[in-house]
């Protein structure tokens, strides 16, 4: 194990282009250059106490080469962190007084320059996934200036994506919100600034939910959505507030890399992508409605198609991504029903602003399609019976939510994504 | 144990008709296929008695039976909630 003190540039890592940058975290103004350099193990799992303490470890990372797994403390849970000390990894919980380091299982070779994620765990256990700086970075062409609201939880692959794009881009500023600025993120932004944001599907709609003007008064030029299936009324909404923004949603994760960017304005992605071999880019499959897909941008270890466990649906010429395989179909009496394509539906009803679908235990079918929904404020009066006619009229009649619970408030992970 | 009775059972089944604009005859006899209560409106109803007394009702504990009739569905759900 090594500790790395120095405040200059390791040779062979030269200085991140986006250095001078600007960021606002926990209210101040600074750049990366201006952020402490903290005294971090080689290898190290740093759980950051707040999202400065995750920015400093990321800028450690980018200018020393250390390898590193970041996450925060809430994510990393004792199993995790002993598994992580078995590792290798000297395991730091980074908070205003420093390092506070414990010692791993067993000492080993750093490997420089590795960086590593834990995947968000929707699949069940979190693991490991190895990348780099490079790997992580997807965005390379010149990009207009820009400062970008980071929502994200630290170390997660959505966090890397905003925070490699304003290390190695100059002009791409960040303003980054901790999970308890979230509700209030639009007054945040709108103070410095952000004109543009990316954030899931749950992310946006529970910001409309709650205030749709003081979303409205935030500047936005770019609006970018990902890290769920993402339906076309999510997208019409938020095109209704910003007419003249850029709306683009992002398939990405951390085993693949960021694979498909869509800028239309449509939900699904155009059938003819499919199969399409070009050079530095994605291949997209899909094998029994499962996408797979070839990347350059993969994880260590992940070269090759790669199963990604998401279920895919063409309709109308798109290829939709309806939700994880494994929770997307619900089997209704042995009618096989997309959760995601009822979801797309319910949410398409001007009196709801999000929805989750499942299925639910029933006598004679086996399995029932079942949803909750919160509406919107103006809505309050619709009821059940009125939202069953209109999937009714929408969908097949196995496929109709039957029992529709009204919650009160949209719920929300660490991750910013609902359980959908 | 919450239970229904079932004169409450029979209210849930018109509120699942009704929902549909189709009306609950006052005849126990009634044939279900005549009213247009199918399976996926059988499954809807017993959701629905579970949502009311907040207890599963056990599905696999009775065989299956005829259930032809609205008196049918109503004996079906009352005895599930005993199993």
């Amino acid at each position: 194990m090594t500790l790395t003190t120095s405040r200059r540039p390791t040779p062979g890592h030269p200085e991140p282009a986006g250095v001078d940058n600007r960021l606002v975290v926990g209210g101040a103004a600074l750049t990366w250059r201006a952020l402490p350099t903290p005294v971090l193990p080689d290898p190290a799992a740093v759980l950051a106490h707040s999202a400065v303490h995750a920015l400093t470890a990321a800028w450690q990372h980018a200018v020393h080469g250390t390898e590193l797994l970041l996450s925060t403390t809430g994510r990393v849970d004792d199993a995790m962190r002993a598994e992580v000390l078995e590792a290798g990894f000297t395991v730091t919980v980074l908070d205003d007084d420093g390092g506070h380091p414990s010692a791993p299982a067993r000492a080993r070779a750093a490997e420089p320059g590795r960086l590593w994620l834990l995947t968000s765990g929707s699949t069940g256990r979190p693991k490991r996934v190895g990348h780099t700086l490079d790997t992580l970075t997807t965005v390379r062409a010149d990009q207009p200036d820009r400062t970008w609201l980071c929502p994200y939880a630290p170390g997660t692959y959505a966090w890397w994506q905003v925070v490699t794009l304003s290390l190695t881009q100059p002009g791409q500023h960040l303003v980054v919100v901790e999970p308890d600025e979230l509700d209030d993120w639009p007054s945040i932004a709108a103070a410095h600034g952000v004109d543009a944001a990316s954030g899931t599907p749950t992310f946006w709609r529970r910001t409309l939910y709650r205030d749709a003007d003081a979303l409205a008064r935030v500047p936005l030029r770019q609006i970018t959505l990902g890290g769920e299936p993402v339906d076309q009324a999510i997208l019409d909404q938020l095109r209704a507030l910003f007419p003249a923004a850029r709306i683009s949603w992002i398939y990405a994760s951390s085993e693949v890399g960021a694979s498909i960017v869509v800028h239309d304005g449509q939900a699904g992605f155009p059938v003819d992508w499919l199969d399409r071999e070009t050079p530095g880019r994605p291949t997209l499959s899909v094998r029994d409605d499962e996408l797979v897909v070839t990347s350059p941008y993969h994880g260590a270890g992940l070269g090759g198609p790669v199963r990604t466990g998401d279920r895919v649906q063409v309709l109308d010429g798109r290829v939709l991504i309806t939700g994880r395989l494994d929770s997307d179909e619900i089997n209704v009496g042995g009618s096989k029903v997309s959760a995601g394509v009822v979801r797309n539906v319910l949410s398409g009803h001007p009196a709801v602003a999000w929805a989750r679908v499942t299925g639910r235990r029933a006598p004679v079918l086996g399995r029932m399609v079942v949803a909750e929904v919160v509406l919107t404020a103006s809505s309050v009066d619709t009821d059940e019976a009125a939202l069953v006619r209109w999937c009714a009229d929408r969908l097949p009649e196995h496929a109709v939510p039957r029992r529709i619970r009204v919650l009160t408030e949209i719920p929300v992970k660490e991750t910013l994504k609902s359980d959908v | 144990m919450n239970e229904l009775s079932r004169a409450q059972i029979r209210d849930l089944m018109a509120q699942v008709l009704k929902n549909q604009d189709k009306e609950l005859p006052a005849d126990d006899a009634a044939q279900l296929r005549e009213i247009g209560f199918r399976s996926l409106d059988f499954s809807e109803l017993a959701l629905r008695v579970e949502d009311e007394t907040g207890e599963e009702l056990n599905f696999d504990a009775p065989g299956l039976r005829r259930i032809a009739t609205v008196g049918d569905v109503l004996d079906f759900l009352v005895e599930l909630q005993h199993q």
